[in-house]
């Protein structure tokens, strides 16, 4: 066994619990996504008609698909991580099992970072496929956002494991969750532009993950100028986000 | 591997807890043994002995803080894979997979070692068979009763034919039944040539399953012999009087639990006298 077998094999047990309650799977990954893109891309977007985006006019339900793919990933990969894996390591002890067989602890956590991150992007690629679908984003443009989907997925994810592992109770969970993915969700620039906030929190938005995110998958989706500052942001999170969380879980489990 | 080498091979290990803002806690302070082919090795001790740490740095899951574990001639820091590849381990806790079935579950840790599902099939059925959970197959784990669960574990661990086992106190919290069960299956593991590390805290469990028995205590191994060899050089063949009710006494042979209280005991003594 290789280490990339090692991986794969925890990813297929973490795939194969999913398949297993598909309805679960289906109802928790796309009812979420499909509720958001009704109620604001249907009803509100109807109400408020287009919007423009540096220069590029957009119609709102245009705007808010790409904004709802983001917050997909930052949804799904979060709760994912956080929950799932506080399940997996604190009630179900899987970590602690799989880590005296042939696969070691590191491969566990990469296999749970990136199982988080697949899940997510792909709940996301279907929120993309019914962007393409409502004619809405370019084919192309969500092909490209592919790559986009699953680096933005497994930074969330390595940010949900982060939590996982430092949270001492699973209530814990929901300090991050309300201070610090909620304000995501609703100031990074999912729902409106973020010219419409005072200057000082377009700073804050900016230095945090999702705005990024939405930033370049409507870039990729839309044609929107591309921010060249979203590649930095992305990778600086990703380089802090992936290595603390794994060394957090680790120094968790191994005294 | 070195073809004369033991299977496992503890040397000088020594592990220390990190303690925020304090001293780090020595929890295993150089223990050394080997377990041959077939042997049966027991590690007795109170809680907070450092059994479980041990247990811990031999299969590898805690980093050792100095000193050796070697596998089937591989280091188990150096290469987990190869040296844990001859492993099972039934942990302390239930580490059962909530989320399979108890057939899927041998299954899918066998995968864990490498092993194609329909390669282990059979083994796993034999297993089951073996430890009376094959009616169980189908059902979820939260069904089975505590019994069950702990059997279930030591036939999990089973599933890769390992060539050592690791048991952290597999009979603690079992009924008499369940416990004779599982002594019956170590005494099978011994026959069929197994390396068996068993920690336990129950004196007639290590007398009767355990061809060597260490007796650990703040992380130091007091002594380590056979258990009747550690009964005749610590307290003697004498038989031993006691009351045990105020004005009642009897005499009965010396076991190991005078042995465990004489090491023990002469301790704690000589700590108050300082």
């Amino acid at each position: 066994m290789t280490a990339l077998g090692a991986i794969r094999c925890v990813w297929l047990r973490h795939f194969d619990v999913y398949r297993k309650s598909l309805t679960y799977g289906i109802v928790t990954t796309f009812a979420e996504p499909l509720l958001y893109l009704f109620s604001f891309g249907f009803g509100l977007g109807s109400m408020i008609g287009t919007v423009k985006l540096s220069g590029v006019e957009l119609t709102y339900r245009q705007f808010i698909f790409a904004g709802i793919a983001g917050q997909t990933l930052l949804f799904q990969a979060f709760f994912e991580a956080a929950y799932g894996s506080f399940v997996r390591m604190y009630y179900q002890r899987i970590f602690q099992a799989i880590a005296v067989t042939a696969i070691t602890l590191s491969e566990v956590l990469w296999a749970e970072i990136i199982w988080d991150a697949s899940k997510a992007t792909f709940s996301a690629s279907v929120v993309m496929m019914i962007g393409i679908v409502m004619g809405d984003f370019s084919r192309r443009g969500a092909i490209l956002a592919l790559p986009l989907c699953f680096a933005g997925a497994t930074l969330f994810a390595a940010l949900g494991l982060l939590v996982a592992a430092k949270s001492r109770t699973i209530e814990e969970i929901s300090y991050p969750q309300y201070l610090l993915v909620f304000p995501m969700f609703l100031f990074c620039g999912v729902f409106f532009p973020l010219t419409m906030l005072p200057v000082y929190l377009q700073w804050l938005a900016w230095a945090l993950p999702l705005t990024s995110i939405v930033s370049l998958m409507r870039t990729l989706t839309l044609g929107t100028p591309l921010q060249p500052q979203v590649f930095i942001v992305i990778i600086v999170w990703l380089a802090i986000l992936v290595p603390w969380s794994r060394q957090a879980m680790s120094r968790r489990l191994i005294k | 591997m070195v073809a004369s080498e033991p299977p496992l091979i503890v040397r000088n290990l020594r592990k220390e807890y990190r303690v925020p803002g304090g001293q780090p806690l020595r929890a295993v302070d150089g223990i050394s043994f080997e377990i041959q082919k077939g042997e049966c090795f027991g590690l007795l001790g109170p809680n907070g002995a450092g059994k479980s740490t041990s247990m811990n740095c031999i299969t590898g899951f805690y980093p050792a803080t100095a000193g050796e574990i070697r596998l089937m001639g591989y280091d188990v820091f150096r290469e987990p894979r190869k040296a844990r590849q001859w492993l099972g381990v039934c942990s302390q806790e239930d580490t059962l997979d909530s989320d399979f079935t108890v057939f899927d579950q041998m299954i899918r840790y066998g995968t864990y070692f490498g092993r194609k599902p329909e390669m282990v099939k059979p083994r796993a059925q034999a297993l089951l068979d073996r430890f009376g959970l094959s009616e169980k197959s189908a059902d979820l784990v939260e069904s089975l009763s505590g019994g069950m669960r702990r059997r279930l574990q030591v036939a999990r661990a089973l599933i890769a034919d390992p060539e050592v086992l690791v048991l952290d106190e597999p009979t603690t919290g079992m009924d008499p039944e369940v416990r004779r069960v599982l002594w019956d299956i170590v005494g099978e593991c011994r026959e069929r040539n197994l390396a068996i590390l068993l920690s336990t805290h129950y004196m007639e469990e290590a007398q009767r399953l355990c061809d060597r028995v260490a007796i650990l205590h703040r992380g130091k191994i007091l002594d380590c012999a056979p258990p009747q060899q550690l009964i005749s050089r610590q307290i003697g063949e004498e038989m031993i009087e006691e009351e045990i009710r105020p004005g009642v006494r009897w005499k009965r042979p010396s076991n190991l639990e005078d042995v465990y209280l004489k090491l023990t005991g002469k301790r704690l003594e000589n700590e108050s006298e300082r």
